[in-house]
């Protein structure tokens, strides 16, 4: 039992930080990603690709995937940047698309979906039966560095611009900021977070392959973030483990309603987690934290 | 030593208290409750049209165990999770049939990407995986034992296709397949084998999420081949297999036989699939009484070849427990061959005749509905029998070639 | 080569057709509604297995079991929509487009749960393709197309001539002044969802009609829609339709020059084509 909680507390971190990468993007910047997938599956392909076809270092693979998702998202910006709303969530969804399409046929490159096996899990070999809990540690401490971060980047005058731009661009370019670059650092910084999700999945599971990165995720992580509350990066994180605990007790419904087919819980189990989102979005559109403002913040 | 003790006592400490809100009350079972043995198969996504029918043959085989008195003294518990075609949650699925239910055994993982992603976890926690998925590379990874699969890994396959063409006097042949892990194996291996007798071949690799392939098959048409391999899962092979009637097609057809199903045919209707060929079926070996035997389990007058494989691997695990009186993944692991691989001994196709013939002190040999079953050491079906049935007026007919 | 092209392109028309009408029904809710509604792929799933109830259980003609399909959706978009999402008017249109995500993915699930995931198919017989020259059509292809064809057309009246389709124009036009024309918004949102989502569910019976249907089959169409919707221009119903047709059309012409394993990216490359040179689509309102 111990086991399988550190594991599933392992895959809440992974998920909480792509959480706060997405809260970067849509909660403090206000561009909805829908494709949040997509850096996911670029970020984890990049470190796997490094670290099994070049043997690089672990750490260098990880470095490798922030970097190249940062990347990605300041190029995704610019092609996205004079989108509405509407639109940007249709053409984020789409390019996640895209992403794994590409991974499933550049078989050259990827694999195809052969996928990426034996992907180096970090001190293995030293740790044994221990690695999985160390991952946990290392994962967790992760997640508060990435907190502590972004709670630095929240309150400082970065963050307020972009706070600013959410709330009113054409205001925010009046007072003189450069509106397109600041959306093109948060976007970039929360790519890289997504990335860094997508390295650590792949270096604890071992094995990735493209039909990991499908919309379904995105929907678990928007689930995490609309449940902690959009705007608050420690909701985030609470929403992500909410999200997975929520996802792995409905497993247990067999117990509860017997007469059912294993094909109809499966059904069941599905809709569980649409109504969870959809009960969320009702009982406070805001998140179980709201996010939190400064004083001196005008009405919004 | 106390002090890797100390320090596992600490990260544990913490773990649990960062776990705490994941804590979820289990009974717990020791060594002498039921043995657990389960079923990771797909109920949602795109592997759900026979998930369902791997779990239906896994709980047959364990009621009937069950009902005769159990295995080693102890009732069977069966259990079923949903991979939803997807390896991240098959990974989570697997991780609480292991850590949570103590399984010792987890059965006909399909797809192979989850198959890929969840060897890792078998090896490791010593767990048994018996798959039905073909992708090759699974067989190589290191699983020290722990793997095995009644389905042909796909060179075998395309081995298969090449000499049903050759048979045929193929001249002029067509291939399309969707892109899975094992496309290219296959392709490569009917290539090799007829290209160098002067068959011509080309192929064509198809986007298997979109509704129509109706252009892909035009262009297939326009090629006029003599043979075309209509390689699809049965959604995608009911798709084309219209398509091709629309068309007109005048070749022969040939499909995966795991695509060809009596749903398959129920799907493009009579008039479409009339005269396919379903090619590489693995088939019961000498007889088909075991296949007999599941048709009257599952009260179903056609089978397809993954609920024979499931069967299969139900019959498989409880044996090897039998066989080494140790229901451990690692006692599966260890006795496997020697139920499966030992020719010489007493053939059983079934678990009830087994257990008996293994309680009276006899040598056995599981021979299933699905074939001989009969392992290489990386867990590879070797020596498999392929049949090949053709549609006739609705019905899959075996033809010798 | 030429005569591959005229035959992709034929197909790629047929298969635009099909596609234009749920992307009208998008469009549509979009309009009056003003949010993206991501459930139209599972109200195409509930029109195709509405028909094939229709069709294949209770022996109706494939035309009628169409407009069954029709009513079907549209009741279970307005029911849906009255229950799951209009408690969340006035949030912002993202907010409601992700609660629709949310709905998509409980209306999936629910199909799956009653029909479960194996293929079905109508009870239709298959038909020989006619054959001109070199080009063939198959006589299905030819009336999903018209059935889409004659959809377009009635809502076409039904928007022009009409008192309440006059009335749904101007709320889409400009929502303040409809109100204080005394246009009742609750009840064109109620229309506009029911129609939109009808033909969604008409747009999941064709693709049956030419292919089989199970729980997915709305959502392994649903970038194509969505890429017809946007491309013309979110909100524009004559922008559906050419965006509808272009969809169908680049996604077979790019068998000339692209492996058949990208066709799921088509519609992506066309909306990025398209939006760098106009980011409201072809026919997209300069204004809201």
């Amino acid at each position: 039992m111990t086991s399988y909680l550190i594991a599933m507390a392992t895959f809440a971190s992974i998920y909480a930080i792509l959480a706060l990468g997405l809260n970067v993007m849509w909660g403090m910047a206000g561009m909805v990603n829908l494709g949040i997938v997509g850096f996911y599956a670029f970020g984890a392909y990049i470190s796997a690709l490094l670290t099994v076809n070049a043997h690089a270092p672990i750490a260098l693979g990880f470095l490798a995937a922030m970097i190249g998702t940062a990347a990605m998202g300041a190029l995704v910006t610019l092609g996205i940047m004079r989108l509405r709303d509407d639109y940007l969530a249709i053409v984020t969804l789409g390019f996640a698309e895209v992403v794994r399409i590409v991974a499933e046929n550049e078989i050259w490159l990827t694999r195809g979906t052969d996928g990426i096996s034996g992907i180096p899990q970090p001190l293995k070999h030293l740790l044994g039966a221990d690695f999985n809990l160390a991952y946990l540690i290392f994962c967790l401490v992760i997640v508060a560095l990435t907190l502590f971060v972004l709670e630095r980047v929240r309150t400082s005058p970065f963050g307020r611009v972009l706070r600013a731009i959410r709330e009113d661009a054409q205001v925010a370019a009046f007072a003189g900021k450069d509106v397109l670059k600041f959306k093109v650092k948060a976007f970039a910084l929360g790519g890289a977070l997504a990335g860094l999700a997508g390295a650590l999945y792949a270096h604890y599971t071992s094995y990735i392959v493209p039909e990991i990165y499908v919309p379904l995720l995105t929907i678990y992580i928007f689930l995490a973030l609309t449940a902690g509350g959009i705007g608050n990066n420690f909701g985030a994180v609470i929403g992500a483990f909410v999200v997975v605990f929520f996802l792995e007790s409905t497993r247990f419904l067999i117990g509860v309603v017997p007469w059912l087919s294993a094909e109809q819980l499966a059904a069941l189990r599905e809709f569980l987690v649409g109504l969870g989102l959809l009960l969320v979005l009702y009982a406070r559109p805001r998140g179980l934290m709201p996010e939190p403002l400064p004083r001196l913040a005008g009405p919004s | 030593m106390s002090r890797l003790i100390t320090r596992r006592g600490a990260l544990l400490t913490g773990a649990a208290t960062i776990a705490a809100p994941f804590v979820i009350t289990s009974p717990g079972f020791g060594q002498t409750g039921p043995i657990k043995i389960a079923g990771l198969v797909s109920l949602t996504g795109s592997g759900s049209p026979f998930g369902p029918n791997s779990r239906v043959a896994h709980q047959a085989v364990v009621d009937q165990v069950n009902a005769a008195g159990g295995l080693l003294g102890r009732k069977i518990e069966y259990l079923a999770e949903d991979d939803q075609t997807n390896a991240e949650a098959g990974v989570r699925a697997t991780r609480k049939l292991i850590d949570v239910d103590k399984v010792s055994a987890i059965m006909s993982v399909w797809a192979s990407a989850v198959g890929s992603a969840v060897v890792p976890l078998c090896w490791e926690n010593k767990v048994m995986l018996l798959g039905i998925s073909a992708a090759d590379s699974i067989a190589l990874l290191p699983h020290q034992g722990y793997f095995v699969r009644t389905q042909p890994h796909t060179e075998l396959q395309g081995k298969e296709f090449a000499r049903f063409a050759l048979a045929q006097g193929a001249k002029n042949l067509y291939l399309i397949m969707p892109q899975t892990p094992f496309t290219e194996t296959v392709f490569k291996a009917i290539r090799d084998t007829v290209e160098p007798k002067g068959v011509k071949v080309q192929s064509t690799i198809i986007d298997g999420k979109k509704t129509s392939f109706r252009s892909e098959i035009d262009e297939m048409v326009r090629a006029t081949p003599d043979l075309f391999m209509m390689g699809g899962y049965q959604a995608e092979n009911i798709v084309m297999a219209k398509d091709l009637f629309r068309a007109n097609f005048k070749g022969k057809v040939m499909g995966f036989a795991y695509g060809m199903t009596a749903a398959f045919i129920d799907g493009a209707g009579k008039d479409a699939a009339e005269g396919m060929y379903a090619v590489a079926e693995p088939s019961p070996a000498g007889g088909s009484s075991a296949y007999a035997a599941l048709k009257a389990l599952v009260k179903r007058d056609t089978l397809d070849t993954y609920i024979c494989q499931a069967y299969d691997h139900a019959n498989l695990v409880i044996l090897s427990m039998a066989k080494g009186k140790d229901a451990s993944g690692t006692g599966v692991r260890d006795n496997i061959r020697k139920i499966a691989n030992n020719d010489s001994a007493m053939k059983v196709d079934n678990a009830l005749d087994g257990l008996k013939a293994l309680a009276d002190g006899k040598e056995i040999k599981y021979a299933g509905a699905s074939g001989p079953c009969k392992f290489s050491d990386i867990g590879n079906i070797i020596e498999v029998a392929f049949r090949t049935t053709q549609i006739k007026d609705g019905k899959l007919v075996e033809v010798k070639i | 080569m030429l005569e591959k092209t005229l035959q992709l392109s034929l197909n790629g028309l047929m298969a635009g057709a099909v596609l234009a009408v749920p992307a009208i029904g998008l469009t549509m809710i979009y309009a009056v509604l003003r949010f993206v509604n991501f459930s139209v792929a599972a109200h195409m799933a509930v029109g195709a297995y509405a028909g094939y109830m229709l069709n294949a259980w209770l022996k109706f003609s494939a035309w009628l079991a169409v407009v069954g399909a029709f009513v079907a959706a549209g009741a279970a978009g307005i029911a849906s929509d009255h229950v799951a999402l209009r408690p969340l008017r006035g949030y912002s249109a993202l907010t409601i487009a992700i609660a629709s995500i949310a709905l998509n993915l409980m209306i999936e699930s629910t199909i799956r749960f009653f029909f479960g995931g194996s293929p079905r198919d109508y009870a239709i017989p298959l038909r020989r393709d006619w054959t001109f020259g070199f080009l063939h059509v198959g006589p299905q292809q030819v009336e999903n197309a018209a059935i889409a064809l004659i959809a377009m057309a009635l809502l076409f009246v039904f928007m022009m001539l009409t008192i309440t389709g006059k009335a749904m124009r101007a709320v889409a036009d400009n929502p303040m002044l409809a109100d204080s024309k005394g246009i009742d918004p609750d009840r064109m949102a109620r229309l506009a969802v029911g129609i939109g989502m009808g033909l969604a569910g008409i747009g999941g019976m064709l693709v049956g009609l030419d292919t089989s249907i199970d729980p997915l089959v709305g959502f392994r169409a649903i970038l194509s829609v969505f890429a017809a919707a946007v491309v013309g221009g979110l909100g524009s119903v004559p922008g559906a339709v050419i965006g509808g047709l272009a969809i169908g059309l680049s996604e077979e012409l790019s068998l000339l020059a692209l492996p058949a394993t990208y066709k799921s990216a088509i519609g992506f490359l066309a909306i990025l084509v398209v939006l760098t040179f106009r980011p409201r689509g072809l026919l997209g309102a300069k204004t809201a």
